[in-house]
């Protein structure tokens, strides 16, 4: 699973409230659709929890349903404290988990 | 001119041939129940534990009036909140009324996000109203609902 995490915007201050988009490469197969050629059912396979931690607190944790699109974006507010790290744990139903970080160093 | 109506004819003949099989199979697509699925009604029940849903201005969703394609489409909820340890929004539901599964994410939010936003994609398997409920920490659920016409289903 390739993850990304983008800050917008690129430059900021501490107490700034900014926008973290996460994004993943993920097929969030929904189980409803089915293979053209055989016939069979697609197994499920989709994230269904994300966790955003700032400096190991958690800010926000999201429970995600097989909805969201292929390599789904999920976008969030957060008001940046102060310099630190920002961890995204992802965790699809088949048990995979992914850790993403990105330094915050807010500027002036 | 018998030879012209006999090939309409048969050609009409096979075209329903070949239809039937698909109309079969899609019917029989729609009773394939998927492992989460779950109804509008029941969604809402299981979020707001019985409690009544407000609809509320405070509560905005953007979505497109018209999708084109229903695989991806761009949905943003906002919700007016302080966002102070006291007063602040607990959790954002994203609901698609009419997928077969009509929960697409449950947002925990904290007082740390500074404003109560949720952006992300949705898939949506025809024309439908996107719902966001909003948690507040007094307890309360507000909501605001906004329909989206799909042109293409995003479901398969």
């Amino acid at each position: 699973m390739k993850t990304l995490i983008k800050i917008k915007p690129k430059t900021y201050t501490a107490g700034e409230i900014v926008k973290v988009d996460f994004m993943a490469m993920h097929p969030m197969e929904t189980g409803m659709r089915k293979n053209k050629d055989t016939g069979a059912l697609i197994p499920a396979e989709y994230i269904d929890e994300v966790k955003f931690m700032f400096n190991d607190q958690l800010i926000t944790k999201m429970v995600i349903w097989e909805s969201l699109s292929v390599n789904p974006l999920m976008s969030i507010s957060f008001k940046v404290p102060g310099a630190g790290t920002l961890k995204v744990i992802a965790k699809d139903n088949k048990g995979q988990s992914v850790e993403t970080t990105k330094a915050i160093t807010p500027k002036g | 001119m018998e030879r012209r109506s006999f090939l309409k004819g048969f050609g009409a003949a096979a075209a329903c041939a070949v239809a039937l099989p698909t109309i079969a199979s899609a019917a029989e697509e729609k009773k394939s129940a998927g492992p989460n699925e779950m109804n509008f009604e029941t969604a809402v029940a299981a979020i707001t534990g019985g409690k009544a849903l407000m609809p509320s201005a405070k509560v905005k969703i953007k979505a497109p009036e018209i999708a084109e394609n229903g695989a991806v489409v761009p949905v943003k909820v906002t919700v007016e909140s302080p966002m102070t340890s006291k007063d602040y929004v607990k959790a954002i539901h994203l609901l698609a009324s009419k997928n077969g599964n009509v929960r697409c994410a449950n947002i925990y939010l904290t007082p740390a996000n500074g404003e109560a936003f949720f952006g992300t994609r949705i898939k949506l398997g025809g024309t439908q109203d996107v719902v966001a409920i909003a948690e507040m920490s007094d307890g309360t659920f507000l909501s605001a609902k906004q329909n989206v016409k799909v042109t293409i289903g995003g479901c398969g």
